[in-house]
Order: C-alpha cells, then structure tokens, then sequence
C-alpha cells in the first residue's frame, strides 16, 4: 500500500465494537451482561460461560477503574511503540481489562491509583496501519 | 488401573540449532531413551509426542528416523505443557491395560522464529493487545511485591540460584553463575523483570519409555515409579482475580497430594516451571512448600537450594537449563528420574526418594494458566 492510500485508512480499532466514542471521542469499553443470571463478561461475547444463555447485553462499563498492576514492557512482537506500559485495571462493575497505560511517566504509577479511560494509538499492523485500542491515563488531583 | 514405571530417560543438552531439523534435534534423546530402559523397539505399544510449534506429525517426523512406526502415534499441543500432557496421555494407556509399553517425547524448535518472545495466538483478545508472557509475570510480579514485601534482590536471587544449579548440569543452556547486580543490571524485558529474570529461547528434546511397574524388572533394576499425575486446565475468570496466587497449581497440587496419599513434606526435590523468576516463589507457595507470603525467606534461607530441605530445580531449571516449550514436561521427568537413581553427580540431592514435577501453560486470557500439569515419582 502506498503512503498516500494509507493515510486514507482510519487507525485500526483492536477493541472492534467493544469499545464506544461519544461525539467528544470520549470512550466507553463495553461488555456483556447475561440477561439470564447477570453474569458480566469481558470482551463482549456472544453466550454465557455461566448458563450458556445467548441472550446477552451490552453493559458500558465505567470510564474509571483502578490500577491492579503494570509491567513497563520493553520487548514485544513488531509493530507495537516500545516501550509501553501494559496494565491491568479493575472497573466497578467487577470486570477487570487488560490495557495499555498512555501518557504517563511510569514512575508516577501507583498500585490501586484511579486511572480513566481514553483512546490512544498503540502501534501498526503488519500492513503498516496505525491501530489504536481502548486504554488507559491517571487521572491527575482535582480531576472531575 | 495399574501401577506404572518410568524404564528410560534420554535427553539432549538444550541450546541453540538452528541449522537441525526438528527431528534431527529429537531423535538422539529417544534412542537414548529406548537404549537406557533395555526394551526392544517392537515392545511399545504407543508413542506421544509433545511440540507446540513443531507443526503437523512431529512425532512420525522423528520416530521414522529410528523406524519406530506402524504403532499409534499421537501428536499433543499444550502450549508449555504439551510433553507433560503427553506423558500423562501414556501413563493413562499404559495404568489402563492398553499397552504394556510406551514412549513419550518432548521437543521444540524455537531458534526457528529468530528469537524474541513467544508467539502467542493472535486470536487472544489480551495477545491482540500486545500482551506477552515477560509482561504477564512482571504484572504478577508487581504486585506480589506490593501485597508481601518482596525487594528486587529477593527476586534476583531466584535467578542466581537457577544460574548456580544450572552451572552443575552440563544439558544446561546456561552455566555461567550471575550476581544479583547482574540480573537487576541486565537489560529490562518487562519491568521489574530482566532478561536474567526470563528463561532462555532455545531448543531441545527429551524422551522416557514407560511400562506397567509390574514388567519393569524385567527391563531394568532402577525403575521409578509413577506416584501420581494431575492435570487441569485453568478456571477461566472475566473478573478480578488474585494474581499472586496461581490457583491452577494450588488446585492441582492438592488434588495430587490426595491421590498419592503424601503431602509436600514428602518430596524431596522438585522441577517446577520458573519460566520467570517471579514464578518459582509463586509455586514454592502453591505447591506447599512453604505458607503464603513466605516464599523469599524459603530462598533466602537457602531451603530450596541443593543442600537445602526442599531443593527445587536442581537442573537449573527453565532459567538456566532451559525452556523449550514443548521439551519442558518430559526434561523435568528424565531430571527427575536421574536424580531418584542417583546419576547426578555435583547435582546430585542426597538420597532422594520422592521428586516432584510441575508444568504450566499460559498466554490466553482469563486464565491464570490454560493448563498445568503436576506429578509424583518415587524410587
């Protein structure tokens, strides 16, 4: 693909339909929710591990979590912007996601720390195109 | 069910050879398999083979070379677990009355994707998101650190130890020794982990015959047996999940300890999977060697060290020794079984009696491991 004909591509959404952007571009990382027992699921799915019941719905998940643990990660297949700091954040609805943490000095990272949601570019393809995922920034005092 | 002997072990040093087939790596181990156990080749019944990314019939790729076929030949995947697994498969045939004899390989090619980390299914939601094994276990790690107060020297000792046992075992890949500066010092992987905290990629195979412990005398007069075999695959969790307890092993273990009807006071030495430093303190605990939280002071004190109460990964394990994904399983059996024979040399844990192995795989989401595989051997 030529430089030109790539620019014309959008960045490449890893998270597919489960991630959402309000008309801001505020992001929201969705999962489901079994209509049948409650049990929530993340990413999205389309039957219960639970009771195996396909009706299944879209459940937006907080935009705030906490952080469980990082890892500042130095060595990755190509195509990922090294180094990046991969996490694991907890959100209230008792879902935990794996994610990249952006813009963020790592030695301002804490255990438990509020962390906020947000979209961010991640790397490119094995076709060159930029990809981007649902991920994740502190949310710094007196924040809202 | 009948009781089931370990007859032959074979191993090949792992290491790097990139220039050899995959089969041409595997078929030395097996002939010294078939060779140390004293069985003919047309007394086994069935042959397993474990490789996660050795690709179609690596099994009929390897025993054609040393005409073993026109019996059963079953090719296992299991990620790291793929030989422990396979080992299991023929100690199941065998314990059943299937075959009175079998044979099960290990074995791996990983110099084939030019080094790096492990290729993970991309298919993986976590994978797709640039996950890697190195970041699992420094996230793991992480907060270990936080919850028990684990320091980096701690952890680096791990490695040290690996690197120490290691140096005595000439099928390691690593025998140099390495100080704890050194492994804070190397160059970071996936912090807080170096790449002395991170095993090695290499290659490697290994092989054992197996048979139904009653005809095991007639082949060999140090037959060790099999005291039990334990394998789950992971509970899969959407939720928050204790990482620093892995609850595949803790599962896994006590299953095992009650169908051997020993508990982990009764082992005298044991090969686990330290894939990454951080793992071993993880399994000392899992495994009952030690209380939650109390893993660093069993190192420290040098308890899991040759010599010590409870020496662990004699061989130097997968830090040192190496870690050929698929070879794993079966290389901590043949160490296991050398050792209860008593054919280690500077290695060598006195009078050991019972030996323990331990095998994990991971890289998929919501698990803390896909698989582990444990089991019990005694002399």
């Amino acid at each position: 693909m030529s430089e030109a004909a790539r620019e014309l591509h959008e960045a490449l959404n890893l998270a597919g339909d489960a991630v959402e952007r309000d008309k801001a571009g505020n992001a929201t990382i969705i999962a489901s929710e079994c209509a049948d027992c409650q049990k929530r699921i993340f990413p999205p799915t389309d039957v219960c591990p639970e009771c195996l019941s396909e009706n299944l719905t879209r459940l937006p998940l907080s935009r705030r979590g906490t952080l469980y643990s990082w890892s500042v990660v130095h060595a990755a297949p190509k195509g990922w912007s090294l180094p990046f700091v991969a996490a694991y954040v907890d959100l209230p609805e008792g879902v935990r996601v794996f994610a990249h943490m952006v813009d963020v000095d790592p030695a301002d990272l804490a255990m438990d720390m509020v962390v906020e949601v947000c979209m961010a570019t991640l790397g490119t393809d094995e076709t060159g195109a930029t990809v981007e995922s649902y991920s994740f920034v502190p949310v710094k005092e007196g924040d809202a | 069910m009948r009781e089931v002997a370990i007859i032959g072990a074979g191993l090949v040093p792992f290491g790097k050879y990139p220039k050899k087939t995959l089969a041409d790596i595997a078929w030395p181990a097996v002939k010294q398999a078939i060779q140390d156990s004293g069985i003919k080749k047309n007394e086994i019944g069935a042959a397993y083979c474990g490789t996660a990314l050795g690709g179609m019939m690596a099994g009929q790729r390897i025993l054609k070379i040393v005409g073993l076929t026109g019996l059963p030949i079953i090719n296992i995947e299991n990620a790291c677990s793929s030989s422990s697994t396979a080992f299991r498969e023929a100690w199941i045939a065998v314990a059943a009355g299937i075959y009175d004899a079998a044979l099960v390989i290990g074995v791996e090619k990983l110099t084939k994707f030019g080094g790096g980390t492990l290729p993970l299914e991309k298919e993986d939601w976590e994978v797709a998101h640039g996950l890697v094994m190195p970041a699992l276990y420094a996230m793991r790690a992480r907060r270990y650190m936080h919850e028990y107060g684990l320091t980096e020297d701690q952890l680096a000792m791990v490695s040290v130890k690996a690197r120490k046992h290691g140096g005595l075992n000439p099928d390691a890949q690593f025998r140099d020794p390495v100080t704890i500066e050194q492994v804070k010092q190397a160059r970071p992987v996936a912090d807080p982990m170096t790449l002395f905290h991170c095993c090695p990629s290499g290659d490697g195979a290994a092989a054992v015959v197996i048979c139904s412990a009653e005809k095991a005398r007639q082949y060999t007069t140090s037959p060790v047996r099999v005291l039990g075999s334990e394998i789950n695959s992971g509970n899969y969790m959407t939720g928050y999940r204790d990482m620093t307890s892995p609850e595949i092993t803790v599962r896994g273990a006590k299953q095992l300890y009650e169908e051997a009807g020993i508990g982990p006071e009764d082992v005298d030495l044991a090969e686990v999977h330290d894939a990454f430093a951080i793992a071993e303190l993880l399994y000392y605990e899992a495994l009952g060697f030690c209380a939650r939280g109390d893993a660093a002071k069993l190192l420290e004190d040098g308890e899991t060290s040759l010599g010590g109460r409870i020496p662990v990964n004699p061989s130097g394990g997968l830090l040192a020794k190496g870690h050929p994904i698929g070879a794993t399983g079966v290389a901590q059996i043949v160490e296991i079984v050398r050792q209860l024979r008593g054919q280690c040399g500077d290695r060598q844990v006195e009078g050991a009696k019972v030996g323990l192995t331990h095998c994990t795989g991971g890289g998929i989401s919501g698990f803390d491991h896909g698989v582990c595989s444990i089991h019990l051997f005694a002399r």
